[in-house]
């Protein structure tokens, strides 16, 4: 990889959305290495068909369609055992709220008031963090509030291909948001990251 | 917490949360109500559930 000439700038460029290109078919295909192998794939080929993007469209959307390609590559290549997906008991335990709440219902580490949340937006770090945060959220999570927020699928169809009730798609994604907004709370709203201006 | 408040921030989250998929019954609706009106953690939970939703939009425009 390293001998790709870097004289264009869109070659790092590039590089910066791997992280979105890999949650992306992590969002696909539910495993770590294959979205990482595909997204390996698809890189490759945006890197040798560069020349051919002319800008009409941003270059992640142009990433993501030639990474779609890919993904149905994959899939049609690929006999995958679906049924190991492991929603399953964890979204109807309730011992994380547990966690969360005392036995009178309240927060045990309660929500702070985020002062000018919007302003993060503009801050290349914030992103990182972010996704950083993203790629916390434990179980199917990460993934199921990717295709749901991210990817801004409704709920019905998450649940169908993932092949879970919607009541356990709404315990997953509140479970998600939880661990994402107290990820965020301590790594970014806590002051720990900010940038210094 | 007074004695009519009949939803605690364990359900009160669950309910915000829900919010995003599915339209909340009058009930639901009407306790949730109660319910930020006097606790401001659970006002501060739904304000970062809606930055969430904003964050999530703004990532995927790269």
């Amino acid at each position: 990889m390293s001998e790709t000439p870097v004289r264009d700038p869109r070659v790092a460029e590039i590089e910066s959305h791997r992280p979105y290109l890999v949650r992306y078919a992590l969002a696909q295909l539910r495993e770590v290495e294959a979205a990482e192998e595909v997204v390996q794939e698809a890189l490759l080929a945006a890197l040798e068909g560069l020349g051919s993007f002319q800008g009409q469209s941003t270059l992640r959307t142009w990433l993501t369609s030639i990474l779609r390609f890919k993904i149905a590559d994959h899939q049609r290549r690929a006999v995958q055992d679906r049924a190991r997906f492991a929603d399953g008991g964890d979204a109807h335990d309730e011992a994380w709220l547990d966690e969360l709440f005392d036995e009178t219902g309240h927060w045990r580490d309660p929500p702070k008031s985020w002062a000018n949340p919007e302003a993060a937006f503009e801050q290349r770090r914030f992103w990182e963090v972010f996704e950083q945060c993203l790629g916390r959220v434990p179980g199917a999570g990460g993934r199921v509030f990717f295709k749901r927020e991210v990817l801004g699928e409704e709920t019905d169809e998450i649940c169908r291909t993932e092949r879970i009730s919607a009541n356990n798609c709404w315990v997953i994604l509140h479970r998600a948001r939880i661990a994402l907004r107290a990820c965020l709370e301590v790594h970014w709203f806590g002051g720990e990251a900010r940038d210094g201006s | 917490m007074e004695a009519d408040v009949d939803v605690d921030c364990r359900e009160a989250s669950r309910l915000l949360s829900a919010a995003f998929e599915r339209e909340l019954s009058g009930e639901e609706r009407i306790a949730l109500r109660r319910h930020l009106d006097e606790c401001l953690m659970c006002v501060n939970f739904e304000a970062q559930l809606d930055f969430l939703r904003e964050a999530a939009r703004r990532y995927r425009e790269g």
